[in-house]
């Protein structure tokens, strides 16, 4: 009789770990690729052999790695930086004053609804009058293109929720507009600003069309540095791999930390 | 917050500053690349110029190439070429003519290969480049399976000829035959006759070319009528399904070159149809379980001819930096250099030059090789057309349309393009 509560137990973790095997697995094999060397890695069937560091070591001594990472952590804690208090501010005046209505919340989104690629080309036309092309500052530009508008329309949710009535409340306690934004509406608003620039950085960070035809050689990020592992004689996928770990890490280290807020953030907007 | 600021108004002032006097180059991450960047150091001592190369995918040059080649002035000083593009970037006048600057300076255009001089240097008689390397394509197969002698003996039995280098179609087919087979007895097949990269586009297009020379076929006539539904491209197509079928691994429908370099890598193939430049990689130890046991030969017919060129968009900001430049990777003694590191040479005097022989034997085979090459169509639409033809050439390697159904709609495709193009006319 003790079989079924087990079983009825079971079968969800069964599925569970189903489910998180297909995400963690090809984590895992990347993992084991970036320790090993090509010749290993497409060994059928696999050979285990004692992991070796080279591949890390070559990554940051023959290539420009680190100046590629170093590029992608300005670039989008860059956008970041600037898109996140303007798309508060945005999503703000969207929230209480309608500013402009609707026609102009659609004319936002509307650069969404654009494939990049017919961005790209205009911008790349810009920045080469105002002589941006291989600037970090212009990929920060390009960057926000994508960001702000994505921002403010995640945002205008937060403040059009229970935060109104806080608000409210606060106001008929005296304070002024300001301080009730200040002390209120930004405070509780927090999760979901923090979960808004985390998928702002990870936008960013993972944004490839804008950072290969925007950038130069110094000025290249890392989804354009990985890029350049496959090559015309090979993917050199020992390299790729030790690389992809490293470009994955910033993200996944930031994850637990940030998982309560994201989840809450997401949560905040979709439950109003 | 105001340090995080400033630190990146720091950094991006930085990164804006440029630099001066430094020639931009946009390559390709081919090891023909990295030979020109180990050669640099003697440039800039030379010249005084810097020289800063950004080496890029192939899947992505094309996409960063053009906005650049369409802008007034554009970031790159100096750029490569492959033939695929010859068609269209000289069509669309983004590449500056060098008949003037070869002229003044007497570059010797006859020491180039004449197929390579033909495919990535001359358009319609107007210098556009200087052919850079060569990728032409060969048959890389198992020497240590061909000298040994119980397999000579065993293939004679069988077929009543000599096991030796391939040298015609028929022989090459035998031998693949021959060693697809299951050598540990377990009921699979563990050696395979020959790899197939059948992947849609550009892998199979690439790599059927040279059954279809092998065939006597070629992809047009001289007045650019369309070839491909002729016997001969039809029994190239068989021959290929063929393969497919029962002489490569399973999935090699959908391999491109990297992946069917693997399975010849790991040992489990005979023979492998492919570009030259893999060849050096067989011999890695880091990379392959067959070194020092491959060799490379012609394709039986005629291999594809494959190359990239350096060319002067007419968007560079420094043309003249740009052509000192070429002037110093092209000449003998530095196109000598990169050969004897491993790179394929378009120039024919370093195919058989002493130094390079005494440090790579099998360049006169390569020079061989090239010289029996069989082009592939460059016109305006080449891109299109590998696109458009790879799909029906796969379709029918994988039997999901009948090989007479799939060629005839590769050369109405074929035909489609070139009418575009104004080379066949209604």
């Amino acid at each position: 009789m003790r079989l079924k509560p087990i079983a009825a137990r079971l079968l969800p973790h069964g599925v569970l770990i189903l489910f998180s095997a297909t995400i963690l697995l090809p984590l895992l094999w990347l993992l084991r690729v970036a320790l090993t060397d090509k010749l290993t890695a497409y060994k059928i069937p696999p050979e285990w052999v004692a992991p070796k560091l080279t591949n890390f070591v070559e990554i940051f001594t023959g290539y420009p790695f680190f100046n590629y990472f170093l590029n992608s952590v300005t670039v989008a804690v860059g956008a970041t930086a600037i898109a996140l208090p303007l798309a508060t501010a945005m999503a703000y005046a969207f929230a209480r004053y309608n500013t402009g209505g609707l026609p102009l919340r659609l004319f936002v989104l509307s650069s969404q609804m654009l494939p990049p690629v017919i961005l790209v080309l205009p911008l790349f036309a810009l920045f080469l009058k105002a002589a941006m092309l291989n600037t970090l500052t212009g990929l920060i530009i390009a960057h926000m293109t994508i960001s702000l508008p994505f921002l403010a329309w995640l945002l205008v949710a937060f403040f059009e929720g229970e935060i109104k009535v806080l608000e409210q409340a606060a106001r008929v306690d005296g304070a002024t507009r300001l301080q009730a934004f200040l002390r209120i509406t930004l405070p509780v608003a927090a999760p979901g600003l923090l979960a808004a620039g985390l998928l702002s950085f990870i936008l960013s960070w993972n944004e490839f069309l804008f950072a290969l035809i925007l950038s130069g050689p110094q000025t290249n990020t890392l989804p354009v540095g990985l890029s350049s592992f496959q090559t015309h004689r090979g993917v050199d996928i020992a390299l790729l791999s030790a690389a992809t770990v490293c470009a994955i890490l910033p993200v996944f280290l930031l994850m637990p930390f940030m998982r309560r807020y994201l989840i809450k953030g997401l949560s905040l907007g979709a439950l109003k | 917050m105001k340090r995080i600021l400033i630190a990146l108004g720091v950094l991006v002032l930085w990164a804006g500053v440029a630099k001066a006097d430094t020639i931009r180059i946009l390559m390709e991450t081919v090891p023909d690349t990295r030979y020109i960047q180990e050669l640099l150091p003697e440039f800039e001592a030379q010249t005084g110029h810097k020289v800063e190369i950004e080496a890029i995918s192939y899947i992505d040059m094309h996409s960063k190439l053009v906005p650049q080649l369409i802008a007034p002035q554009g970031s790159y000083d100096l750029i490569v070429v492959d033939f695929y593009w010859v068609g269209e970037f000289t069509k669309a006048g983004w590449l500056m003519p060098l008949d003037d600057l070869a002229a003044r300076d007497g570059i010797n255009i006859d020491a180039y290969v004449p197929k390579l001089m033909d495919l990535v240097g001359r358009v319609d008689g107007t210098l556009y480049m200087l052919p850079f390397y060569n990728y032409s394509m060969a048959v890389i197969y198992r020497k240590d399976l061909i000298e040994d002698p119980d397999e000579q003996a065993a293939f004679k039995a069988k077929y009543g000829m000599d096991l030796r280098v391939p040298e015609t179609w028929d022989e090459y087919w035998k031998q693949v035959e021959f060693f697809t087979r299951d050598n540990d007895g377990d009921g699979k097949r563990d050696l395979y006759g020959t790899v197939i990269q059948g992947q849609r586009g550009d892998c199979i297009a690439m790599q059927w070319s040279n059954y279809l020379y092998s065939q006597g076929g070629r992809f047009h006539d001289e007045n650019w009528n369309p070839m491909l539904d002729n016997e001969a491209a039809i029994k190239a197509m068989e021959y290929y399904r063929q393969a497919v079928e029962n002489y490569s691994p399973p999935g090699s429908e959908a391999f491109c070159f990297d992946e069917a370099f693997n399975v010849m890598a790991q040992g489990r193939a005979y023979s492998f149809v492919t570009f030259n430049i893999l060849y050096a990689s067989f011999d890695d130890p880091e990379a392959s379980t067959v070194v020092g046991k491959v060799g490379i030969a012609p394709n039986p017919g005629g291999g594809l001819n494959g190359g990239w060129g350096w060319a002067i968009p007419n968007s560079s900001p420094n043309k003249d930096a740009a052509w000192s430049f070429i002037k110093w990777a092209e000449d003998f003694e530095t196109a000598k250099k990169r050969a004897m590191l491993g790179g394929a040479p378009t120039q024919s005097a370093i195919f058989n030059d002493p130094d390079v022989i005494a440090k790579r034997p099998y360049y006169p085979i390569l020079g061989e090789i090239l010289a029996g090459t069989q082009d592939f169509p460059v016109f305006t639409y080449t891109t299109e057309f590998v696109e458009e033809v790879g799909r029906e050439l796969n379709l029918a390697a994988t039997g999901e349309k009948p090989i007479p159904e799939a060629m005839a709609a590769a050369q109405e495709e074929f035909r489609k393009l070139l009418v575009k193009d104004g080379k066949l006319s209604e």
